[in-house]
């Protein structure tokens, strides 16, 4: 007998095997066929995987260890923990980290929570044209994000761009957005949301899956809308909110795109848009010295994989899943 | 089952497709930024990291050119396998394109044009032509050497693109001297314009780009403004508006009195004004066009070199006082652009060409883009000669030329291409380029075309002038770790336009710190 064809209903432990359960019969021949075309199929990716990841990655943790400089002449040799030493004293890892940290201080809630409401307003039932507000909010994201930027620097721009004309047409003296040491953030803050479509649209998916009758258990018991959306909502998307914070914290480690567009990877205003991959990418391409600039790179693995572990730690604690899995 | 194996045997044809695909790189290669389609072999790949070598093919290639693509692909391949860089009996000078001029379509043709011209006229040598994209050449050429491959001459280029290289050149003045090479017909200072700090010579003229002032005549008349002067005084220092109320001596701070005139907000006040508005300016007086990185910017008042004989930085003084002097300019009295301005849409980062700016130092490849959008060259313009600082004109050049590497095997032969193409093969060159050639028997020809496409009579004797007044040493001269001396030139520069409350001497002084770190380093 088998576990399969058990009594249902039955209180304990199921049943343990038969000692003398016979072996599986052997795949059948169309089985093992089938099995190797599945493997065929795969191995583009697994293939792609080796090629593409596994050996840049494995090669690029060895330039870490040497001083692999494409305008040297001369040989590169192996320098041992060279370059982690550096890396560890260096002043310009300390900067640029930190202004990555600053950023993400003041943006990470606002790539969370502007998401999030609008994707709270837009399913609501009684908003009028549901469909047309979606797609007019998740617009921008298909939008080349090169091209939004470059048309931000020209809005923005304070002499010339319609935010400050707008401004001040109605009295207000606009801000140097984009020079300004104290404007800066805040500005990439507001062209970060420009994208805020995919993340909206993740939690407009984890809204609709809330079961309805839960809404009406709560309203029953008298919960009014802030309620439900904080004992009800809020909840059973929490897996939601937690890929879409994770996805935002990575993002916020490779953050480049923007700062790099708006300033040509100047670091203006004095150093606050110099985030990390910033200076990677200047000690990678600008400076070709490979070696070092593999040791940042294995530093923002490291750093990444830090952060998003503790952040699957600390999951156990307010992510809650509706059948109990958690992984 | 008959089904499942067709199937089966479709699917892995596919999937073999897809991975050929996938890991044989490209057959053809679209252009870059110059919409070039060169028929050229990029053996980069192979060079360094054995990884799949990538051919690039013209739409427009006729049977000629695909042969000689196959030659070339051929003539690599040898070239790569480490082994004696010989095509049969005759020596294999490769010619690496990419770091400057050479790939739009045009000059693709006439690069290839004189090769076969050499080729053909003797048997001892062959030289192949090697043209990767100018925003993958450096990257390229940077694997080449790495993996022990470096091509024999690299060129066009300039001082500044080939400085990444400083040290990897051969010194040709031994080849010179035992050739013969007649290096008197150029301007003693284009020569010397070329000599590193040890005092080798790594580069012979080819194209010049002397320096100058470009104005804007229709401002200058709006603003009832003598034109500045045309012509260099006995000592190099000019007058301007002889016989007017703003006689004076043609200096930088002449050039900072006529901005604050010329520099108009939008209620029409100029900076002289003390109601004059800076957040609404829409004409500027004066831009250091494209021409801005702290030493470039700096020789304008006076050359200097900022390594000290011990190997420490030493930021030259005059330098300093000229980053003083331009933060004023932008910050107190608001007559230059600060980047915000730079950036805005009235000057779109182009300002002289935009009209909206009287006076700009640039050279004369600027005359590239003083041009509308359909390419016609802007008749408001003319130039005028370059200001002076403490008595002494810094007018700083720019030459473009071609330089063999000293990893090359064949040293003689290299230098005897190099000869062909500063020498037989220039005139036809420098067209395909635009570029000032160096010798100044050549030069008619050029300021002619120059003229039909600014038929307002630009005075271009003033070009001629001022390459005597080149800087020596250079403000491009290679310095230790170049790129990341540039870099810091480049965050400094970007403080200067971007901070209007920023120290300049305290700075300097940080940057000064910064470079002796730099330069420590690199030794």
């Amino acid at each position: 007998m088998s576990v399969a064809s058990a009594p249902t209903g039955r209180v304990g432990p199921p049943p343990a095997l038969p000692e003398d359960e016979p072996d599986p019969p052997p795949p059948s021949r169309l089985h093992r066929r089938q099995g190797r075309i599945g493997l065929v199929f795969a191995s583009p990716w697994v293939i792609g995987f080796f090629v593409l990841y596994a050996l840049p990655m494995a090669a690029s943790l060895w330039f870490s260890f040497t001083d692999f400089n494409l305008t040297s002449a001369e040989p590169t040799s192996f320098v041992g923990l060279d370059n982690w030493r550096r890396l560890f004293g260096d002043p310009e890892v300390i900067n640029s980290a930190w202004v990555t940290v600053k950023f993400g201080v003041l943006s990470l809630p606002f790539t969370i929570l502007v998401p999030l409401g609008f994707a709270y307003l837009l399913t609501s039932k009684n908003l009028w044209g549901r469909s047309f507000f979606r797609t007019l909010f998740y617009l921008p994201s298909v939008i080349p994000f090169v091209a939004a930027v470059l048309v931000f620097n020209g809005m923005l721009n304070s002499q010339t761009g319609w935010a400050n004309r707008a401004l001040g047409a109605v009295g207000i003296p606009g801000p140097n957005w984009l020079n300004s040491e104290v404007w800066i953030y805040p500005t990439l803050t507001l062209i970060a949301l420009w994208g805020v479509g995919n993340a909206m649209i993740i939690f407009i998916a984890g809204m609709n899956s809330v079961p309805e009758d839960l809404y009406d258990a709560a309203a029953v018991d008298g919960a009014g809308s802030l309620a439900m959306f904080r004992h009800v909502t809020i909840p059973l998307i929490s897996p939601v909110l937690f890929y879409n914070i994770v996805v935002a914290l990575i993002g916020l480690f490779q953050y480049f795109l923007v700062p790099f567009v708006l300033k040509n990877g100047s670091g203006d205003p004095n150093g606050s848009t110099f985030f990390y991959s910033m200076y990677f990418y200047r000690t990678l391409f600008r400076l070709q010295n490979m070696g070092y600039a593999a040791t940042l790179a294995w530093m923002l693995f490291i750093a990444g994989v830090v952060v998003t572990g503790v952040l699957f730690w600390s999951a156990k604690y307010w992510v809650h899943y509706e059948f109990g899995e958690r992984s | 089952m008959t089904t499942i194996d067709r199937r089966a045997h479709v699917a892995v044809a596919l999937i073999l497709v897809l991975i050929a695909a996938a890991c044989g790189g490209g057959d053809t290669a679209e252009g870059g930024d110059t919409g070039s389609e060169a028929a050229t072999s990029d053996d980069a790949a192979d060079a360094a990291a054995g990884a799949a070598e990538e051919d690039t093919e013209s739409d427009e290639a006729n049977d000629e050119a695909m042969s000689e693509e196959i030659d070339d692909d051929e003539a690599t391949e040898d070239a790569t396998g480490g082994e004696d860089s010989s095509s049969g009996d005759r020596v294999e000078i490769r010619w690496f394109v990419g770091l400057g001029s050479g790939g739009q379509p045009e000059q693709i043709a006439a690069q290839e044009e004189v090769v076969a011209e050499f080729n053909d006229s003797q048997s001892e040598i062959e030289v192949v032509l090697e043209i990767v994209e100018n925003d993958v050449a450096y990257d390229t050429l940077s694997t080449q050497i790495a993996g022990g491959n470096a091509p024999d001459i690299v060129g066009p280029v300039g001082r500044d693109g080939s400085n990444s290289y400083a040290g990897l050149y051969l010194d040709l003045e031994p080849f010179v001297e035992e050739t013969g090479v007649d290096l008197t017909r150029f301007d003693e200072e284009t020569v010397e314009n070329f000599r590193e700090e040890d005092g080798t010579l790594p580069g012979l003229p080819f194209a010049s780009f002397p320096s100058f002032i470009y104005y804007n005549t229709e401002l200058f008349d709006e603003a009832g403004l003598p034109y500045p002067p045309q012509e260099y005084g006995e000592d190099g220092t000019a007058i301007y508006g002889e016989g007017t109320e703003f006689e004076g001596t043609w200096d930088w701070d002449k050039v900072a009195e006529l901005a604050a005139f010329l520099t108009v907000d939008a209620n029409g006040v100029d900076a002289t004004d003390d109601a004059f508005d800076r957040t609404q300016t829409v004409q500027w007086g004066f831009v250091h066009q494209w021409v801005s990185l702290m030493y470039a910017q700096g020789t304008a008042f006076g050359a200097g070199y900022p390594v000290a004989d011990d190997g420490s930085a030493d930021i030259p003084d005059q330098w300093v006082d000229e980053w003083q002097w331009y933060h004023d300019l932008v910050w107190d009295v608001g007559a230059a652009p600060s980047q915000e301005q730079f950036d805005s849409d009235l000057l779109s980062g182009n300002p002289f060409s935009s009209g909206n700016v009287a006076m700009a130092n640039s050279h004369l490849w600027y005359t590239c883009c003083v041009r509308d959008e359909d390419g016609n060259g802007l008749e408001f313009f003319d130039i005028a000669v370059f200001p002076s600082h403490q008595g002494t004109v810094t007018a700083k050049m720019h030459g473009d030329t071609f330089r063999i590497f000293e990893s090359t095997e064949h040293p003689d032969e290299a230098f005897e291409v190099l000869t062909y193409l500063l020498d037989d093969a220039a005139l036809p060159l420098l067209n395909a380029y635009g570029a000032a050639p160096a010798d100044p028997a050549l030069t008619e020809a050029f300021y002619a075309d120059l003229d039909e496409t600014f038929p307002q009579g630009v005075n271009w004797q003033v070009a001629r002038d001022s390459a005597q007044f080149s800087d020596v040493p250079s403000h491009e001269q290679a310095t230790p770790a170049w790129d990341e001396y540039k870099l810091a030139m480049a965050d400094f520069e970007s403080a200067q336009l971007s901070d209007p409350d920023l120290d300049i001497a305290a700075a300097a002084g940080e940057l000064e710190a910064e470079l002796d770190g730099i330069f420590a380093a690199a030794e």
